[in-house]
């Protein structure tokens, strides 16, 4: 199986790999797995008080489509609402990185990772709200 | 004539069609018809059956090695060199589910998966389903940045040796989760199972790098 150029690209130079303090308030994290290929994805988010992503880290451990994916999401939400963030759609990934049918599951992957960052955030701003 | 038979009486696979041949009855699990010998194509039995063997998660693997060659031998090619074209494509079919079987249950990750499977619970280890288990993923997280993180072949070697324990020490708890028959036990267990053995070959693999260029 052959990676598209893109996939190589975002795999020899993954943008934005690392880490925030996942304690932080303004930090979101989300971590998702595919038992699959044994991967483990860690996408976080850091939030304005205006609710845009400034900033976005990940850590992925699994196969060059599955950094690829996380790799362009960390990318494409920089900038994005929570609300935009959230409805970044698996097949868009997939269409992008132009993933073969075996590999779509990474960029599910992806998109249940940012889901999960946008959820940890907002779990944390509504107990923040409730104290 | 059956080996299955006479070492393991199981009602699924001692339920009887008619051999193709003779018409005569025949186990499903029976790879020749008792009648007139010819050979039967495979039967619908579950694994164990097919093999042979008791349905447990703790298999004995010389025994079931022992029955699937017993059963491959029987089944050999040159056996059927001068069968009829139907002969040959049976034995073969048979060859392919005997195989099926035992590449299943001499995995012991597989075989859980199987068993959980035959008690009606699904556990995806070769799917796209997302693992929602933050306490299984942080595991995984941290024991793959660790691994990472390993910079000379003795830290590395310190890795391979406790994922290949906890490997072990996995294997036995989903033992007794099924006994138990704690299926969501055995469930998660599984799961983690399949992050284990990958962190198992990642750490052998990063190993082999480390050492190569010494050779």
């Amino acid at each position: 199986m052959a990676y598209s150029d893109k996939v190589i690209d975002h795999y020899e130079n993954p943008r934005n790999v690392g880490t925030f303090e996942k304690g932080d308030q303004d930090v979101g994290t989300g971590l998702v797995g595919a038992p699959a290929c044994g991967d483990v994805m860690k996408l976080q988010i850091k939030v304005s008080a205006e609710g845009v992503i400034e900033d976005a880290k990940f850590k992925t451990f699994g196969c060059g489509s599955a950094i690829a994916s996380s790799s362009l999401v960390t990318e494409w939400v920089k900038g994005k609402t929570l609300e935009e963030a959230a409805a970044i759609k698996n097949t868009e990934i997939a269409q992008h990185l132009a993933l073969p049918p075996v590999k779509i599951h990474c960029s599910v992957l992806a998109e249940d990772a940012i889901k999960a960052a946008v959820a940890d955030y907002r779990k944390k701003k509504n107990s923040e709200a409730a104290e | 004539m059956n080996m299955v038979s006479e070492t393991n009486p199981v009602a699924a696979g001692a339920a009887l069609h008619p051999c193709w041949s003779c018409k005569g009855p025949v186990a499903n699990r029976a790879l020749f018809c008792s009648v007139c010998g010819a050979v039967q194509g495979p039967g619908a039995v579950d694994h164990f059956t097919r093999l042979g063997i008791a349905e447990t998660f703790e298999v004995d693997l010389r025994e079931l090695e022992r029955q699937y060659f017993g059963f491959q031998r029987r089944l050999h090619p040159d056996r059927f060199a001068s069968r009829t074209p139907r002969e040959r494509a049976l034995s073969q079919q048979q060859a392919v589910a005997l195989n099926e079987a035992y590449e299943t249950l001499r995995d012991p990750l597989k075989r859980a998966a199987y068993l959980l499977r035959r008690r009606g619970r699904t556990v995806d280890i070769d799917g796209a389903a997302t693992v929602n288990d933050p306490a299984l993923l942080m595991e995984a997280m941290e024991m793959r940045e660790a691994l990472a993180d390993a910079e000379s072949p003795a830290d590395v070697s310190k890795i391979a040796a406790k994922a290949d324990a906890e490997v072990l020490a996995c294997q036995c708890a989903i033992s007794g989760a099924l006994g138990a028959d704690d299926l969501d036990r055995a469930a998660n267990l599984t799961t983690r199972l399949k992050y284990l053995y990958k962190l198992a070959d990642e750490a052998r693999a990063r190993k082999a790098k480390m050492t190569r260029p010494m050779l």
